[in-house]
């Protein structure tokens, strides 16, 4: 058995080896195995409307450049010219009908195709030498979207996303689908915190015992009357598909009654009804909960929260959409986008927006105090004594495994998948056993592509595929 | 070109939550280092400099207008010619006095971890000009500033560098209220782990 055999299976039990939250080793693995074939997001349909529209966004090292093209499709090309390998694009967003690289002045179509390559006759002899006809840049191995949000994959046989969602793309309507035209994003915010990446899909996932304790200084200050300890454990816990979430418990009363506890208007209420479907509905209007944090694995978080924006009793929800990105074991680049639908009135934007910078995002106060803690776990991970230590994640199970409280069934839960009452690390064992069977899988070869070369053609098209 | 420093008033206005934001402009060229006003305006900053650093903010609140807005776009790298390098329709901070007001009401709970123990802080101000507006009662002031933040023993600090615009207004019985704010900061990716922190 080796050393990785050991750590995954001890992951997998719920007793986690400290040291897998600071390791190079491990880090090394994540980005071959896990980030080298999972789906990863990188943004939303909203963020480039127009044709010619970019953003530019990265799965680890590797910087796509975003783009709808004049056909309407949106494409992620690897952002490395096909000659010497500059990145053609060196902004982060805006529009553009071409990329023209710096370098050697070769230029390519929002669309990928390579269509200026100067001198190709006197340097290359032409189609000849250099078969400039169909070259494109490098495309993502696979691109999907759900909802508009755009995911891509390094792994050209990756799944379809829907299928790699599963169930949780019932939750995802939640965050993402309130109305027919669904969400519009804003930001990101973008910074980066000296901790490890899993910390924050972990907590997003299922930890809501650490509300009452973390944040018990946004209840004190009247900004969010919910995370009070006995109020957080009666909401459950879910988990579908590859991935899981929180949710709080409403109050008593009708569908209508609990979506305007949290603050949404009639108007947004009656679209909410026509879009979702009857189990969706029953989850809130019959069930009384309300999703809160959830975590999509590997990297991709929500929020959905409603605090006060106003000295008043008025609660105004707000929707959070963020990547934990990784920079390297003990580094990651927050990215955290503001969400909020697209057909709701201008006054609920602009307060949404409001109750998101007030709690999420760079300054958000339920924020600030969550990555000291993970700055902290992350670099007390680093040392020998982490390695000495099986950190306990087996909340919610006894010993021999059973459950502490029994699943809900389905009379008092609508949603697909699995859902407990009150704390637990369940969700954070899925999340984990995912990361684990990941691991322990070797990659395949990787498909090359030769630029220009008579075989490069057919190579592209494997790739594509 | 990004946008010369003289315009940033105007990025209150465009902001989704400055509407109520004061909308005095800018007239004309920067006084002189000699002039009273300019003297005013710089003694202000590095008073309110000595505050953040010592984390005294409710005393910093009352240097607040009621009406103040207080925004920190997001910057964005854009080609050149984009016609724009911040985030839109999003920012860092897009605050009124409530909102700051809750903020400081944080610090001051035993709970803010994030600044349990303390970070160390200094705010440098420099590169300061002062303009006077069409209303005497109002300057505009544009500063730089660059913060300092240490947190722990060995961890690496944080440098924040930013330039700022403030509208100051005259207060009844005396001295300045800072009725607008726009922090433009340098880094389009944040090196600090939160802005559990004012500039």
């Amino acid at each position: 058995m080796t050393d990785l055999d050991l750590v995954l299976g001890d992951v997998r039990r719920g007793m986690i080896p400290a040291h897998i939250y600071n390791d190079e080793e491990i880090f090394r693995l994540e980005r071959e195995r896990l980030f080298g074939r999972a789906w990863v997001f990188v943004g939303h349909t909203s963020e480039i409307p127009q044709p010619g529209d970019y953003v530019v966004r990265r799965v680890l090292e590797d910087s796509f450049i975003v783009a709808r093209g004049e056909d309407g499709e949106v494409r992620a090309l690897f952002n490395m010219c096909l000659h010497r390998g500059m990145q053609v694009c060196r902004a982060e967003m805006g529009n553009a009908s071409h990329f023209r690289c710096p370098y050697h002045g070769w230029s390519y179509r929002n669309d990928g195709r390579l269509v200026g390559l100067p001198f190709h006759k006197d340097a290359y002899g032409g189609e000849a030498g250099f078969r400039r006809k169909g070259q494109t840049l490098l495309p993502a191995p696979a691109l999907d979207t759900y909802n508009g949000l755009i995911f891509v994959s390094l792994d050209p046989d990756a799944p379809p996303l829907r299928d790699y969602l599963g169930d949780f793309a019932f939750y995802l309507d939640y965050y993402t689908r309130q109305s027919e035209s669904g969400i519009e994003l804003r930001g990101p915010q973008r910074w980066r915190v000296k901790a490890n990446w899993k910390i924050g899909a972990e907590n997003f996932a299922g930890d809501m015992y650490h509300t009452p304790q973390t944040h018990t200084s946004v209840v004190e200050i009247g900004l969010f009357r919910e995370p009070k300890a006995e109020k957080r454990k009666d909401g459950c816990t879910y988990w579908a598909g590859n991935g899981g979430g929180t949710t709080y418990k409403l109050p008593p009363g009708s569908l209508e009654e609990r979506l305007r506890y949290v603050g949404y208007p009639d108007v947004m209420i009656e679209k909410m009804k026509r879009q979702w479907s009857q189990a969706q509905l029953d989850v809130i209007g019959r069930d009384g909960f309300m999703v809160s944090a959830a975590s999509v694995f590997p990297n991709l978080s929500l929020v959905h929260n409603w605090p006060r924006v106003e000295d008043s009793e008025d609660v105004l929800p707000f929707i959070s959409i963020r990547t934990w990105q990784p920079v390297g074991p003990d580094e990651t680049e927050v990215l955290s986008w503001f969400a909020v639908d697209a057909e709701a009135p201008e006054e609920f934007k602009a307060l949404s927006y409001k109750a998101y910078l007030m709690c999420f995002g760079s300054t958000g106060m339920f924020e600030q105090d969550d990555v000291e803690n993970w700055v902290s776990l992350t670099s007390t991970a680093a040392g020998s004594m982490a390695r000495r230590l099986l950190l306990n994640s087996r909340m919610g199970l006894l010993e021999d495994s059973t459950t502490v409280v029994p699943p809900l069934p389905a009379d008092r839960f609508a949603g697909p998948g699995e859902a407990f009452v009150g704390y637990g690390e369940h969700n954070q064992r899925h999340l984990l056993a995912r990361w684990a069977d990941h691991l322990e899988r070797p990659v395949e070869k990787l498909a090359q592509v030769e630029v220009g070369g008579a075989a490069a053609q057919n190579a592209t098209k494997a790739v594509s595929a | 070109m990004t946008a010369p420093t003289n315009t940033t008033g105007t990025r209150a206005v465009g902001s989704p939550l400055g509407g109520h934001a004061s909308r005095i402009q800018r007239a004309g060229r920067s006084l002189p280092f000699s002039d009273e006003r300019h003297l005013q305006a710089h003694h202000w900053l590095v008073e309110e400099a000595y505050l953040l650093d010592a984390q005294r903010y409710d005393e910093w609140l009352d240097l607040l207008a009621d009406d103040v807005h207080y925004l920190m776009p997001v910057r964005v790298t854009t080609a050149l010619g984009a016609g724009y390098d911040t985030s839109p329709g999003m920012a860092h901070f897009d605050e009124n006095k409530y909102s700051l007001s809750r903020r400081v009401a944080r610090f001051r709970t035993e709970h803010a971890w994030t600044e349990d123990p303390p970070s160390r802080l200094r705010h440098h101000v420099t590169n300061v000009r002062t303009f006077a507006t069409d209303d005497p009662d109002h300057l505009v002031v544009d500063s730089a500033v660059l913060l300092y933040r240490s947190r722990g023993d060995v961890r690496e600090a944080a440098v924040i560098s930013a330039g700022r615009e403030d509208l100051l207004r005259r207060a009844r019985g005396g001295g300045w209220l800072l009725a607008r704010r726009t922090i433009m900061v340098d880094d389009a990716v944040l090196r600090t782990q939160n802005l559990a922190i004012f500039l």
